[in-house]
């Protein structure tokens, strides 16, 4: 394993019976990087999560965790690595500090020093002033902080949050998500399964599960360069119409679609520019037009990869 | 990791947090302990007081056709020292409204010319319907009225003037329960049943709680082994169980007079012994169950049955089917209540109860190996 790489899967399967769940994928992760593995439910995120952290050995292929291999050293993995699961996995009927006292001692952490990790976690998370109260009383957001900082409590290298953000409001989302980016500064490698594709955005890499396989792999910008290479352009003005029919007519124009008071322009990248489309709809007597160009969505990507990927086949590079 | 670096202190530390976080939910949910306690002390008074084997004033009817005195005078022997109790007298072809309406469990007939029988030196006859619908209570009826039959022949034989010696001499001696009373016999039988209910049932909700709220998986993802999420499991559950037998001792002391003739040690090793293999068995059932509704049926079921019927604590062992005597060789209970006798009715010493002691520490290692295996296989 090279050495900047905490993670590193080769030809991952795993098969249950007749389904293939995990479908031979490889990639690496950087120590310190946050990377985001997203895909729709049954895509085979939380399958590939529970053979990197030991929980279910491997039909197929390797990986490595902290310099582990996954299969022959499973409990070498546990020890090196956090673990925040799908299900909340919390005991809701004990106080927040026992929370973390527990899972401190799960890794072997006792006395002083487990208090004293427990009092540093309840810091980072902002828990402090929630610490006497009963876990089952807090609302979702905190409760996930608390299972966020349950994890991380005995230093772990690399952390696996499996879908962390389900299910939990849009300002509690931020405020975890601001943690996680906290986490990764001090050189914890984060592996994150969401379906939010806007917190996908955080992540430096991302990679895209489609029917248990890895069809798409890279930084949210590349990703939206490769799958959506078209220049996207909101114009706004007065008298598009007969700029928009004209447009419609020029090579290198995918679609110029009303959009509210404006238009929605798609163009090859390589043909046109904002300046030329600006002009090209002045001259059918557009007024006062102004040109954005907004970058595609993840979603778009998305959309793009999942319409493809059945077909496309092998992961980006 | 400072202090926890060496492996012992690190399998220590994770059998501590997870004993620890189990005592934290008992304490949140004190229900769970009053339940450990409360029962117990309960069900003991509830069956020292209720359950008595010993019976007296039993309803007897009394059918007399001869209507002499000689034929009041057995009546009489039946109901003068309140063993029966008369509830009327009538015609013995009514036998079955007496039996119905009158709640008689026995009816006496005397035949017409019982006197004149015993006046010529015959055999005189007198007969004993018994309602046998609970066969234990009409088997210890029939003794008693044999004793009274037995009793009255030799007076009416010494007022005739025959010298001869009675015919029979029936020498009944109750040993080691010289009073015959039913909560000294009854306690140990109760300790065995009450520890097994509960620990079956804590121990198989604890772990099927585990698997159901989906901690188990986050358990399993840390480094603490099976065997350490067992022991942590088991502990604080054992320490209730010890606390259960000393309640059930105290109040089988106290209240009822149960001795205590050998050593408490040795009782409480048994006790440990005993409830090892029952936690072990609800941790078995959880495993495989992996579902609080169905581990508390199953547990309740495994654990109350067992040693209700098959630990000799109310069927003598030696009177079962043969099937249910082998049957009842693995169940723990049976050695428990065993020892338990032993130990505190006789004041026998650890060399003649150390195979009941030997047999539950089996049972206890192979079920808790059984469930520590199975535990593995439902991952990875």
């Amino acid at each position: 394993m090279s050495p900047g790489q905490s993670i590193e899967a080769e030809h991952l399967s795993r098969r249950f019976g007749e389904f293939l769940a995990v479908d031979d994928v490889s990639f690496q992760v950087e120590k310190g990087e946050i990377f985001g593995y997203l895909g729709a439910n049954g895509a085979g995120k939380s399958t590939t999560i529970r053979m990197l952290i030991g929980l279910l050995a491997p039909s197929g292929g390797r990986a490595s965790v902290a310099g582990h291999d996954v299969a022959t050293e499973p409990e070498a993995v546990k020890s090196a690595i956090g673990y925040m699961s799908q299900k909340f996995s919390l005991y809701l009927d004990l106080p927040v500090r026992e929370n973390l006292r527990f899972f401190g001692g799960a890794y072997g952490l006792w006395g002083r020093e487990l208090g004293r990790r427990a009092d540093e976690v309840l810091e980072l998370t902002g828990l402090a002033e929630h610490r006497d109260e009963i876990t089952g009383s807090l609302p979702g957001g905190i409760r996930q902080r608390l299972a966020l900082g349950s994890a991380v409590l005995h230093r772990p290298s690399i952390v696996f949050l499996d879908e962390p953000t389900a299910g939990v409001d849009p300002e509690a989302r931020r405020s975890f998500w601001r943690l996680i980016r906290d986490l990764a500064r001090g050189g914890t490698t984060v592996f994150v399964t969401t379906h939010y594709l806007d917190e996908a955005e955080y992540c430096r890499r991302i990679g895209l599960m489609v029917d248990g396989r890895l069809v798409a792999l890279d930084t949210p910008a590349a990703l939206k360069r490769t799958w959506v290479p078209d220049r996207v352009l909101l114009v706004r003005g007065r008298n598009l119409a007969a700029g928009a029919a004209a447009l419609r007519e020029q090579p290198g124009v995918r679609a110029a679609e009303p959009f509210g008071a404006g238009l929605h322009v798609r163009v090859d990248p390589a043909a046109w520019s904002g300046a030329a489309v600006a002009a090209a709809i002045g001259r059918q007597g557009g007024e006062g037009i102004s040109v954005e160009e907004s970058e595609p969505s993840l979603e778009d990507v998305f959309l793009a990869v999942v319409g493809r990927g059945a077909t496309a086949g092998e992961a980006a590079p | 990791m400072t202090a926890s670096g060496t492996r012992a202190g690190r399998f220590v530390a994770r059998v501590m947090a997870i004993a620890w976080k189990e005592v934290l939910h008992i304490q949140r949910d004190p229900r769970t302990l009053v339940l450990a306690l409360v029962m117990p002390v309960v069900m003991l008074l509830l069956f020292g007081y209720g359950v008595s084997f010993d019976i007296d004033h039993v309803r007897l009817a009394v059918s007399d056709l001869d209507r002499t005195e000689a034929s009041r005078r057995l009546a009489l022997a039946f109901t003068e020292n309140g063993e029966f109790e008369a509830v009327g007298g009538a015609d013995a072809d009514q036998a079955d409204t007496l039996f119905r309406r009158h709640g008689a469990r026995a009816i006496l007939v005397i035949p017409q010319g019982y006197a004149k029988d015993l006046e010529r030196g015959g055999p005189a006859r007198a007969q004993l319907l018994l309602d046998a619908a609970d066969p234990v209570t009409a088997n210890q009826v029939l003794t008693k009225a044999d004793a009274i039959a037995l009793s009255e022949g030799r007076r009416v034989a010494g007022a005739s003037g025959v010298s001869a010696a009675p015919p029979l001499q029936v020498k009944v001696s109750t040993r080691y329960n010289p009073e015959a009373r039913s909560a000294v016999y009854i306690v140990p039988g109760l300790a065995a049943y009450l520890m097994a209910i509960t620990a079956v049932l804590l121990t198989a909700l604890t772990v099927a709680g585990e698997w159901e709220r989906g901690s188990m998986e986050q358990l399993f993802a840390s480094p603490v082994s099976r065997l350490e999420i067992v022991l942590g499991k088991l502990l604080p559950y054992l320490g209730i169980g010890l606390i259960q037998l000393l309640l059930i001792l105290g109040v089988g002391t106290n209240v009822f007079d149960v001795p205590i003739l050998g050593s408490p040690f040795l009782v409480m090793l048994a006790g440990l012994l005993f409830l090892a293999g029952m936690l072990g068995q609800g941790l078995f059932i959880s495993v495989v169950a992996r579902n609080q509704l169905v581990a508390t049926q199953a547990g309740a079921l495994s654990s109350l049955l067992p040693s209700l019927l098959l630990s000799g604590m109310l069927v003598p062992i030696d009177n079962m089917p043969a099937p249910l005597r082998a049957i009842s060789r693995v169940i723990p209970a049976r050695y428990l209540v065993d020892a338990l006798r032993q130990i505190l009715l006789k004041g026998n010493g650890f060399a003649s109860i150390w195979d009941d002691l030997l047999a539950m520490l089996l049972f206890a290692v192979v079920i808790i190996a059984l469930a520590t295996r199975r535990f593995q296989r439902r991952i990875a």
